[in-house]
């Protein structure tokens, strides 16, 4: 299972990992649905390298707002706890993979 | 409200392009009660011709469509001219919605939507993506409480969305350009406080987010987003309501039969992939309409 973040955890997820990618979603997001197994699979194909995490918009607005997020599914990507850039929109595993290496 | 098609069928065809007119034509060869959704104008041999398919020369896409509808029509299949805009999984089968107001409760589905069209093409559109432009008003609406949102489409979709959008931004306008929106739709999102704008949209515009959309007449929307909802409900959408993931490039995988991976939904056309060709779609919908009201009678 993908770590689901919240207020409470979710500086501390990102503090902790060099790399995270946070999936941004919600529920009735269409989109959002077909990006869930994607991150699934990718949270375990980057294990001990990226953090992989999901967050619900929904229920966590104000980090929604934090990030200027506008749009989902929207992958925030962090590196030494900086925001490098948030990936907008549904978008295969390998292309994931690639950009993160590129990092 | 009184329909003119039966409230239960044994085989719901989505589309009327090719896939779909012969998938009717099959099914309703076969005794299977057959009722097909959509608009023959938004196929995409409408206007066109076809010279690549067998056995007719060059013809008009407007000419086969009619010509196939006729077809179907004999043999009992019945169209009707509106757009799905809800669909899912009830007990027995299927339950679709569509834009005038009537459900229909089917027990099997075929989707044969083609391969919309959902991209404006206009400047602005890509730079200001995810800055303000969405082609998911139900999925960013919640990102607009407050703000001021315009959705651009000339189809239920667009409708759908500019209604629900009044429930989270400040002012929802809705931008049309051509007939086609059903006027139960229209008068739904009038109720809802909707403003109606009648002009072709030519430009997105603002520095690094959404601030303004400009439409041909010279009209200048000042707004914090722009849903663009062009054609109906996706195919992408309507499959997983029913429980078909669709692939990465929203086409709908299938089988030998035209079968998906849940048991009743069949799909056939363009929706499968490519090659995007005349005669692959009737082939498929030959099959799919066969398999469908095989399906219904429990007969496979």
């Amino acid at each position: 299972m993908v770590t689901e973040l919240n207020e409470s955890n979710f500086d501390s997820f990102v503090e902790s990992n060099k790399i995270a990618v946070i999936d941004c979603w919600a529920p009735w997001c269409g989109p959002c649905r077909r990006m869930g197994p994607i991150i699934e699979e990718l949270s375990n194909d980057l294990a001990g390298r990226v953090g992989v995490a999901k967050l619900n918009t929904d229920d966590n607005q104000a980090i929604a707002v934090r990030f200027n997020i506008n749009a989902i599914p929207t992958l925030l990507v962090f590196k030494d706890n900086v925001l490098v850039d948030s990936l907008v929109g549904l978008r295969p595993k390998e292309d994931i993979i690639a950009y993160v290496d590129s990092l | 409200m009184s329909t003119a098609f039966d409230s239960v069928v044994d085989v719901l065809i989505i589309g009327s392009g090719p896939a779909g007119v012969q998938a009717a034509i099959h099914a309703s060869r076969k005794k299977a009660t057959t009722l097909v959704v959509g608009k023959p104008t938004g196929s995409a041999i409408y206007g066109t011709d076809v010279d690549n398919y067998f056995g007719t020369g060059s013809v008009d896409g407007e000419s086969m469509l009619s010509e196939g509808i006729s077809q179907a029509e004999s043999t009992g299949a019945r169209f009707i001219l509106e757009n799905v805009v809800s669909s899912g999984v009830v007990d027995g089968g299927f339950q679709i919605g569509l834009d005038g107001g009537d459900v229909v409760t089917a027990r099997s589905v075929i989707i044969a939507t083609g391969v919309a069209r959902t991209k404006l093409g206009v400047p602005g559109e890509k730079e200001l993506f995810g800055k303000g432009v969405s082609y998911c008003a139900v999925c960013d609406c919640n990102f607009y409480r407050g703000r001021r949102a315009v959705i651009v489409g000339n189809e239920s979709e667009a409708g759908m969305s500019a209604e629900m959008m009044t429930g989270y931004a400040s002012e929802t306008s809705w931008v049309i350009w051509e007939d086609g929106v059903n006027p139960v739709l229209l008068d739904k999102a009038k109720a809802s406080g909707v403003s109606i704008f009648r002009s072709r949209p030519v430009s997105i515009e603002g520095e690094g987010k959404v601030e303004r959309l400009v439409l041909e007449d010279g009209t200048v929307i000042q707004t914090d987003g722009v849903f663009i909802e062009l054609g109906a409900r996706s195919a992408a959408d309507i499959a997983m309501d029913l429980g078909v993931m669709p692939e990465m490039d929203d086409s709908i995988k299938v089988g030998a039969d035209c079968s998906t991976t849940v048991k009743g939904v069949f799909a056939c056309g363009d929706v499968t992939g490519k090659p995007w060709q005349v005669a692959k779609a009737v082939g498929q919908g030959c099959i799919a309409g066969m398999a469908a009201a095989d399906y219904s009678k429990g007969t496979i």
